[in-house]
């Protein structure tokens, strides 16, 4: 019997079937980690230029790895003594801040000839997981800045004049060294200048002095805008969330005491709550002059987060239960917005809105426009645009008053997600989507629990501006991502939250004269405790004339990230056929002039398909891309699930978007004995398998994940004891398919298929926690499509299988030359 | 000669003339027109309503059969004697006869009151409208008042609460979460949709209730905002022990926005759509003047001052006409639906009466005026509203229709009162129009016992068409009203009267010239509202003179020979004290005190309304032991009298200078003076018999001659001796009398003048 069996996977398929063993080597993959990361990026970094070898490979010879999206980027190759210091740390980190090339093309003719477009992927703001070092803090509020082009000092500047200036690395101006720079003020004593860690590090956050301030740092400031209508107390968010913000209390960022909290209700009127310090009990004000929107009370609407912590627990106690016997129906959530605005608006902060419904009421009110008629036709991207100028005009507005909207959304029907997402769009904020809620389903309950938990407990910094500066010859020339672009490249974010990316293109404008550019980040912000700071990052990039060293210096997840920004883009100011043309014509553009100049075909048709090694799983990234729910070609993809995944597509860091493009494929029922054990790193991962339903075995068991949702896909004829084993049910046919918690049962591959949805939810950055949808060879068609349309290399409706794009591809790379 | 005060005892009802010129010719010499000063709810111990149905005319007459009815007792049969149609007895009166008849039809009954079958739709509504924008000190005394008030208040009564300052909220007070209010931006105008909306009134945006489940009413309806005391006492008490001052900061050099208008307009907005034309009262405290919003009196800026009578006439206040506007259609509105709004001050500045008194005067609401909610004034005034009867309720109407009926000589001209037109265009309306004319029918939205209503009436018959000797006219008043009790009442009241036959001395002999002053004064003073004190004075004295020469008895121009006979004889002293009473002569006073005054007059009975036109004066001294009245004239004031001055909203004791210089060296305590103890109490005593059934609760005024208070005394009285006239009586300055500075002319200028111009001698 299978009982007492330790260790090897033992749900064979019945014998006539014969267990075929996949071609996939099982090998247990060792998960990359930034320590390891960094490492080599430390190594490369060193030991002077080598040349970069081009290996170019040929994409119809062999199918794609999963494993290779985790290679290391290519290697940055600076000239020796490039910067100043011998520190490992001197380049920044590519999970805060890569390039689309390594080596930067000296003229921009030479950059539009390579087709390889040229730009950054910044996460500035990047969580730390455990073993992460944390950002190096100089603390003394001496700071180094070039006179004329304010470049912060860094390690790629040069001592001169016997150590007393220092010359720019952006545009060569000689500056003046601070004095104190060589004077410990801690000690008193005299200090070491090559020990300051903005020498020594690419990212390094400076504690700024008062001049960096227009007015005192902000406190922390939450204003809860929370849906009480019908819909949201029965649905069970309100319950939800409250009891989450109640549990969160003490996870808020508040570590000096200044957090402040309000608490707005919403149906179609407003309830605003007064919490007076020390109090227990809170009166409910009710405004429901919606065109006019104003503050009931002066005080105590917005209170300290320590001083009214009674009333805010008595209140988040009972507001679900005040509007129980609601029957409201209509949604005042622009009034709510505005209301919440007036409050926080003389300090900045958060808004954090709530709503279940389409906003009905006053400003911003939105209309059912999804027309089903519409969806895969031309006229789609019109529903991806805002209805409403509300948005947009406030979000600017909130800008200015350094004001950050997030949006939780849980409307049972369409909600305007397109419009809606445009207010965290513009103030840096992040929308949530939990489509059709039901607390009553504990699998809701527990994913919005978790992702506002998380939210609210993430670190966050307020009053921010993000500038790029970047030597002479380079310019900033697009942005992309949730900010608004105040003053041509100034980036205004009235708050930044953890692991939000941001992609910025930029330009040669002139001659690169220089052996190598330097890119640097600077956001100036203000923390959650209330200190005035900038965290700088700095990217230094060798430059180069040779072609070969611009295609083999590729980073495709930067690129494939950034075309994720530009297609969301494109299929709001184009059409969403026009963006997924882009992607291919991007594509094909590429690897045409990579045959052209790089291959021995040259302009003559060619058999093969080739790219550099570097660039092989740029294809089947961008076919991730054209199969998003936020691009795919359908008619089937409800408007409110394609914005989301287009606001996903437009924020997520690389270490999230890979995973959404390219979802990673696991065969449990035949995983390597080690797999969802612990090991040296915390849990280990099944190998991943290709995305091809070819590898989807009658017996098997599997999982599928974005990052977003997690698919257990079960095979029609899995053995009663794999199904007993984990979900402790006698046979497949008892099995019931769709959202769920897998049980913990007692026994070994219970627990490891346990353990890797575990490490899957958590290992990467992010709030999101993914549902966990059982699905069943056999039933429910839907679920069962929306599980294998994740298996992007397989063809699906009008989607070319994997193979079939690269065979378009190679028609149209070959194609060009006749 | 019957008495005029008995039958205002029986019927609550005082006519100029008791008995009437029988051609309409005749009338217009009589120069007073018929009218009737009535007091609908005139309080009669000895009257407890009949809890049958009255029995009414046939439509569209429904006269109510009464004492002046002929009846066919074998017949079954009854003949109205206003439309002398005929009607049948209903089938339960089978066994009348005329040793057994119901009681409306026995002599004593001219005045009945019936207790209707049909109950309230609800019980009587209290909405307290509270401003917060007070000093701690007063807002804690109006909290105190208020919640001693819901002990006071009938528990089936429906209470709610609007409080307001800078923003108006309305308190919900059958949400048990926790204290909930409904705020109103108090700078807007809202229309009575959007209160009905903001308030969630409306049925929209509500989700169906599942299946099963029936909609709970609390959750939406005016039973929020609206609940029997029994049921809210406690939260209530609650919210107003905990109901603070206005929290939106006042910088040094302004008021507080106090946005009275919006508060005012959500109350009348939530009951109007909650209980329409149902017994309410809107109660509203305010403690200064509406700085903000629509109705707004003056502008918060402090160096705005507020209107006097010589801005409004020199027409250059900015808030004036736009706020007199908002506040009465907002009147018009609450007594449409038969909600009154009562106004209590606590103020030493004006806050605005003025502009807002048709919110009381189209809806007969109170007016208390105190210069802090701290006073007794205001407490004991607004604790007496609630003084229960022997029947244990509060003697308190509302939402009343009074409905006046005549025989077909007569027809009504008009009523003045605080009432507004029911627009009933039936047969007995006239042609003539005096006060609020072209009906028969009026609405008044809350009763007191003291509530007096004028109506003015015009004889139809052409000359030339005499009556027949003995005929008589009879006027019917019905009061139909929902009692305190939650019962709906019905008082009749049917009066006869003669037609005099032509020629005969009757009419004069007839004339209640204490009623007639007290008609003619609020004529005086309606007009006054609408048109220039100088013509209405001029008219006062045209009507004067007229009356004097159709009545008086003497020679063609020769003064001396004036005579006017006992029924005649005060009233041009009536008319000499209206001619200078407050009511008329407005620049002594703000426009705020004016519209009180104004408002009082037109409430009382003709003994109040005398004392307010001539007030009384009684001294006190050692030769009587009993006060004697005085003269209302300087020279009653001597050093060693006290007096007793009632104005009706003052009472003062006045100590003559002796007196005073007794009492300060502490006379009364020491033995052997026990005669001047009792002097110095008498009149204490007195005034507080005054006090006992005054409503409002008078000032009180304890001054010394020389001292300043003592100026209330001396502008009402007659300047007999005024420093133009000193020696006039051959007495230097300092003698008996005291000079009163004032060019007014002394009541006898006032009739050598008044006899000079009757007689048709030459005036000088
Ligand atoms: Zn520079
Ligand atoms: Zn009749």
């Amino acid at each position: 019997g299978f009982a007492g069996q330790q260790g090897a996977p033992a749900y064979f398929a019945p014998p006539d079937t014969g267990y075929a063993n996949g071609q996939y080597p099982q090998q247990p993959v060792q998960q990359p980690n930034m320590n390891q990361v960094t490492n080599q990026f430390a190594q490369m970094g060193l030991g002077g230029q080598k040349p970069y070898a081009l290996q170019t490979v040929n994409l119809l010879a062999g199918q794609p790895d999963p494993r290779d999206l985790h290679r290391p980027t290519p290697e940055i190759r600076l000239p020796p003594n490039a910067s100043i210091s011998q520190s490992p740390y001197v380049n920044a980190d590519p999970s805060y801040k890569r390039s689309t090339i390594n080596a930067v093309p000296t003229t921009s003719s030479m950059l539009n000839k390579s087709k390889v477009p040229f730009a950054l992927i910044l996460t500035p703001y990047r969580s730390l997981k455990e073993g992460d070092e944390p950002v190096p803090v100089v603390t003394d509020t001496v700071i180094a800045r070039c006179r004329r082009c304010r470049t912060y000092i860094n390690p790629y500047v040069q001592f001169i004049d016997g150590g007393n200036r220092w010359k720019c690395c952006m545009c060569s101006m000689s500056n003046e060294v601070p004095q104190l720079f060589d004077w410990d003020q801690a000690r008193n004593a005299p200090g070491d200048r090559w020990s300051r860690p903005e020498l020594n590090h690419s990212v390094v956050e400076f504690v700024a002095p008062t001049e960096y301030m227009v007015r005192p740092p902000q406190p922390p400031v939450y204003c809860f805008l929370i849906d009480v209508s019908h819909a949201a107390v029965q649905s069970g968010m309100v319950a939800t969330a409250t009891r989450t913000i109640l549990e969160s209390l003490d996870r808020i960022p508040n570590e000096d005491n200044r957090t402040k909290i309000a608490i707005i209700g919403f149906d179609v009127s407003l309830y605003f709550f007064t919490l007076a310090p020390g109090s227990t009990e809170s009166s409910m004000l009710v405004v429901s002059d919606l065109d006019d929107v104003f503050l009931p009370k002066p005080t105590d609407l917005l209170v300290n987060l320590t001083e009214s912590r009674s009333a805010i627990e008595g209140l988040l106690g009972r507001l679900s239960d005040m509007f129980q016997d609601s029957h409201t129906v209509g949604s005042a959530m622009g009034p709510a917005l505005q209301a919440g605005f007036k409050l926080i608006q003389s300090m900045g902060g958060k808004l954090v809105a709530l709503s279940s419904s389409l906003p009905t009421l006053g400003a911003g009110t939105l209309k059912n426009r999804e027309d089903i008629k519409l969806l895969g036709t031309p006229k789609e991207s019109t529903l991806l645009q805002p209805a409403s100028s509300f948005y947009k005009t406030f979000a600017i507005e909130c800008s200015r008053a350094q004001v950050s909207v997030d949006m939780f959304l849980f409307s049972s029907s369409y909600t305007d997600i397109a419009s809606l997402s445009c207010l965290p769009h513009y103030t840096s904020g992040q929308t949530y989507f939990y489509p059709a809620f039901n607390a009553s389903r504990t699998e809701d309950a527990l994913k919005f629990a978790h992702e506002f938990s998380t939210v609210l407990a993430s670190p966050i910094c307020f009053e921010a501006v993000m500038r790029v500066r970047a030597s002479k010859g380079l310019r900033m020339s697009e942005f992309h991502g949730n900010f608004f672009v105040r003053s041509t490249d100034l980036l205004a974010m009235p708050s930044v939250p953890i692991d939000q990316s941001y992609a910025i293109e930029v330009q040669i404008e002139e001659t690169l004269t220089a052996p190598f550019v330097v890119l640097q980040t600077a956001v100036l912000h203000t923390t959650a405790f209330g200190e005035r700071r900038i965290r700088v990052c700095n990217l230094a990039l060798p430059t180069t004339t040779n072609m070969s060293e611009v295609y083999s210096s590729v980073d495709e997840i930067a690129l494939a990230t950034l075309f994720a920004n530009k297609a969301v883009e494109r299929t709001i100011s184009h059409k969403l056929e026009d963006a997924r043309d882009a992607i291919t014509n991007k594509l094909i553009e590429i690897m045409t002039n990579y045959k052209n100049t790089m291959t021995a075909a040259g302009s003559g048709a060619s058999a093969q398909l080739a790219i550099s090694e570097n660039m092989k799983m740029l294809p089947i990234l961008c076919l991730g891309l054209l199969k998003n729910v936020g691009l795919r070609q359908s008619a089937q993809i409800p408007v409110d699930l394609r914005a989301y995944a287009q606001t996903l597509l437009t924020t997520m860091p690389s270490q999230l978007l890979i995973p959404y493009i390219h979802p990673t494929f696991y065969s449990l029922h035949s995983m390597p004995p080690e797999a969802g054990t612990v090991g040296e790193h915390g849990i280990i991962l099944p190998p991943p398998l290709p995305l091809s339903s070819e590898r989807l075995e009658r017996h098997g068991l599997y999982l599928i994940e974005d990052g977003q949702t997690i698919f257990l896909w079960i095979g029609r004829d899995a053995v009663p004891q794999l199904v007993m084993d984990v979900f402790n049910l006698p046979s497949y046919t008892e099995l019931r398919g769709g959202k769920m918690t897998l049980p913990l049962l007692d026994n070994p591959f219970s627990q490891r298929v346990n353990a890797i949805i575990a490490k899957t939810r958590e290992m990467r950055r992010g709030p999101y926690w993914p549902h966990l949808y059982v699905v069943k060879e056999d039933a429910d068609p839907a679920l069962r499509l929306w599980a294998l349309s994740s298996l992007i290399m397989d063809r699906a409706e009008q989607l070319p299988s994997y193979q079939q794009y690269l065979g378009q591809i190679k028609d149209k790379v070959n194609g060009t030359t006749y | 000669m019957m008495n005029f005060e008995d039958v205002e005892e029986r019927d609550g009802v005082r006519l100029s003339w008791n008995v009437w010129p029988s051609s309409r010719i005749e009338a217009t010499r009589t120069v007073v027109p018929i009218a009737a000063l009535y007091t609908p709810l005139k309080q009669r111990e000895d009257l407890p309503p009949v809890l049958y149905e009255p029995v009414t005319c046939k439509p569209p007459c429904r006269a109510v059969l009464n004492p002046y009815c002929q009846i066919d007792v074998r017949g079954k049969l009854w003949i109205c004697p206003f439309c002398l149609a005929r009607n049948a007895f209903p089938p339960h009166y089978k066994d009348i006869s005329n040793t057994n008849l119901p009681a409306e039809l026995l002599p004593k009954y001219t005045t009945i009151e019936y207790g209707l079958s049909r109950p309230a739709p609800t019980p009587p509504i209290f909405l307290l409208v509270v401003d917060t924008c007070l000093d701690e000190e007063d807002l804690k005394a109006l909290r105190d008042a208020l919640i001693v008030s819901l002990s006071l208040i009938p528990p089936y009564a429906l209470v709610g609460l609007i409080s307001y300052g800078t923003m108006a909220q309305v308190h919900e007070l059958g949400y048990p979460e926790c204290p909930k209010s409904y705020v109103f931006r108090g700078s807007k105008e809202y229309t009575p949709k959007q209160i009905q909306e903001m308030l969630g009134l409306n049925a929209q945006n509500r989700a169906a209730p599942r299946p099963g489940q029936p909609m709970p009413p609390q959750a939406y309806g005016p039973a929020r905002f609206l609940l029997p005391v029994q049921q809210v006492e406690f939260q209530l008490t609650s919210i107003l022990e905990s109901l603070q001052r206005d929290p939106w900061p006042v910088a040094n050099d302004k008021r507080p926005l106090r946005c009275t208008g919006v508060a005012v307009s959500v109350a009348v907005g939530l009951l109007e759509v909650a209980f329409p034309n149902t017994g309410a009262r809107i109660m509203v405290f305010t403690g200064g003047a509406a700085t903000e919003g629509p109705g707004m009196v003056v502008g918060p800026e402090l160096r705005e001052p507020i209107r006097s009578h010589h801005d409004i006439e020199k027409d250059s206040i900015k808030h004036f006409k736009r706020a007199v506007k908002f506040y009465e259609s907002l009147a018009k509105r609450a007594s449409n639906n038969g909600h009154a709004v009562d106004l209590f001050t606590g103020c030493l500045d004006q806050v605005g009466l003025l502009e807002m008194k048709s919110l009381p005067n189209y809806t007969n609401g109170i007016i208390v005026g105190s210069d802090s909610f701290a006073t007794a004034i205001f407490k004991q005034s607004f604790l007496r509203m609630f003084d229960k009867d022997d029947q244990g309720a509060i003697p308190m109407g509302f939402n009343a229709t009074f409905d006046v009926q005549t025989t077909k000589e007569l027809k009504v001209s008009g009523l003045i009162g605080h009432a507004i037109s029911a627009n009933k265009k039936s047969g007995c309306v006239g042609e003539t129009e005096i006060g609020i004319g072209q009906t028969s029918a009026w609405k008044i939205c809350s009763l007191s016992p003291r509530t007096s209503e004028a109506v003015y009436f015009e004889v139809v018959t052409p000359a030339g068409q005499p009556l027949q000797p003995g005929s008589r006219g009879l006027i019917q008043f019905v009061t139909h009203y929902q009692h305190a009790s939650g019962q709906m009442r019905l008082r009749v009241t049917t009066i006869a009267r003669n037609f005099a036959d032509p020629g005969s001395m009757n009419i004069a002999q007839s004339f209640d010239q204490e009623a007639a002053a007290v008609l003619m004064a609020r004529i005086a003073v309606f007009k006054a509202e609408i048109d220039d004190s100088p013509d209405v004075l001029r008219w006062l004295d045209r009507m004067l003179i007229r009356l004097c020469q159709k009545f008086a008895a003497y020679d063609k121009e020769n003064p001396a020979s004036f005579r006017l006979s006992d029924n005649f004889s005060i009233y041009p002293q009536f008319m000499f004290h209206l001619r200078r009473s407050q009511f008329l002569q407005v620049f002594n006073n703000s426009p705020d005190e004016t519209a009180f005054y104004r408002h009082i007059l037109n409430e009382e009975d003709v003994n109040n309304s005398l004392i307010m036109i001539q007030p009384t004066l009684m001294s006190y001294t050692f030769d009587s032991p009993q006060p004697m009245p005085v003269l209302l004239d300087s020279i009653s004031i001597k050093p060693d009298v006290i007096l007793l001055l009632d104005t009706f909203f003052h009472i003062l004791i006045f100590h003559g200078e002796t007196i005073a210089q007794w009492r300060n060296a502490g006379y009364q305590e020491q033995e052997g003076y026990e005669n001047f103890k009792e002097l110095l109490e008498k009149p204490v005593e007195d005034a507080q018999d005054l006090f006992a059934d005054r409503f409002p609760i008078p000032r009180y005024v304890v001054c010394d001659q020389g001292g300043s208070q003592a100026r209330f005394l001396l502008s009402k009285l007659n300047p007999s001796t005024t420093h133009m006239s000193a020696g006039m009586y051959g007495n230097g300055p300092g003698a008996t009398g005291q000079a009163i500075f004032t060019d007014d002319v002394s009541l006898q200028v006032f009739m050598e003048h008044l006899k000079r111009l009757a007689v048709g001698a030459q005036t000088n």
